[in-house]
């Protein structure tokens, strides 16, 4: 039997602290298991931030988009397997507008994955990035996720790119934090 | 009515209202219908004029925000039609230029030319207030009519194809950046100021 505990994993208020520094007040997301705690997170914490439910990752970009033009800072979250959903919004709206947005991607297919149907997109995903020249940051341990978050979102809206910060299922499993909490 | 007709009609109607304009034909008969800095016209991300101006929608209140759709493109997105019923911004007027063909590719016949019934399905997600308009009166009543007091609406308007012989401008950001000032929001980046 495991454990539950009410407080957040560190990751994950890192993550909703670093989108609130950074000056974002809209999140579009597509839910994720891992990304259920950012979520809660942010509704219990932050209730200045606005969650944007949409029905899939490109619809999520188009809906950024448009805050943008409205004079917000968004940023989306969801699943890596969503930014394979995303490619044509990417790169026919962001990039050739110099839209900004912060993505905070919880990766799947990487270690500890066992869904062999996840493990292609995830392993391409830096690769895909790189392709499309989009910057990303890979926080290394939990209690990285905070100022990488807020630090990749300050940088996306001060030069408007539009970035990722794509979080380790190391770290959004727990693993990470079980070894922290052994060493 | 074809969809130039009526894109000059709703340019008359709306006013200083920001315009999202959907790739394509839908974009260049705004184009024709009258330039104007509050017009966003997109050239690619085929699908997402409606989330374009569901977000812009959320950000401005204040604003009625117009979306020039068209069939095609919408069928490419439908759950946004749920978003936007989730979220009923009343500031929003989508519209669909419905010609039953993907017009910008060369006329093949989308899934509305077999019966798709788009304001139904706007209806059956949530929208309640989305209606078919065959004529620039019916268009013409659809737009007076209240929207602010019931949420988004959706219009499908059925139209022929206008056949554009005009393009907008081609540099993305210079659109980008001419609507953000025109909506009174200019990008930072344009303004300059305080080191």
């Amino acid at each position: 039997m495991s454990v539950v505990s009410s407080a957040p994993p560190l990751w994950a208020s890192g993550a909703c602290a670093g989108v609130h520094a950074a000056g974002c007040r809209h999140v579009v997301y597509v839910p994720d298991n891992p990304l259920s705690h950012v979520l809660r997170e942010f509704a219990e914490r932050f209730s200045d931030v606005r969650l944007i439910l949409a029905t899939r990752e490109e619809e999520a970009f188009g809906i950024a988009a448009g805050l943008y033009l409205a004079g917000a800072t968004p940023a989306l979250m969801f699943q890596s397997s969503g930014v394979g959903n995303s490619l044509n919004a990417i790169t026919s709206l962001f990039l050739p507008y110099q839209i900004p947005a912060l993505m905070i991607v919880s990766m799947r297919g990487d270690e500890s994955e066992w869904n062999a149907a996840q493990v292609p997109m995830g392993r391409a995903l830096p690769a895909i990035l790189d392709a499309m020249a989009v910057p990303y940051v890979i926080p290394a341990r939990s209690q990285d996720v905070g100022d990488l978050v807020r630090l990749a979102a300050v940088t996306a809206f001060s030069t408007r790119t539009l970035r990722a910060c794509l979080l380790p299922r190391r770290i959004t499993s727990g693993a990470d934090a079980a070894f922290a909490g052994r060493s | 009515m074809n969809r130039l007709e009526a894109t000059r009609l709703l340019v008359s109607l709306v006013g200083d209202s920001p315009i999202v304009a959907s790739l394509g034909h839908p974009a260049y008969d705004l184009f024709a219908a009258g330039d104007r800095p509050a017009n966003f016209y997109t050239w690619g991300s085929m699908g997402l004029a409606s989330s374009i101006g569901l977000g812009l929608a959320i950000g401005r209140p204040d604003l009625r925000v117009v979306v020039l759709d068209g069939d095609g493109s919408l069928l490419m997105n439908l759950g946004s039609l749920a978003t936007i019923a989730a979220l009923q911004p009343r500031n929003l007027v989508l519209i669909v230029w419905d010609n039953e063909e993907y017009g910008t590719t060369g006329g093949q016949p989308t899934p509305t030319a077999g019966g798709a019934d788009l304001a139904g399905a706007a209806r059956a997600l949530g929208v309640s207030q989305s209606v078919i308009v065959r004529t620039d009166r019916e268009l013409r009543d659809a737009l007076a009519q209240p929207s602010r007091e019931r949420g988004a609406s959706v219009i499908v308007a059925k139209v022929s194809e206008s056949r554009p012989t005009m393009k907008p401008p081609l540099d993305c950001v210079f659109i980008k950046q001419r609507f953000m000032r025109a909506i009174g929001g200019p990008e930072l980046a344009t303004e300059g100021g305080g080191a």
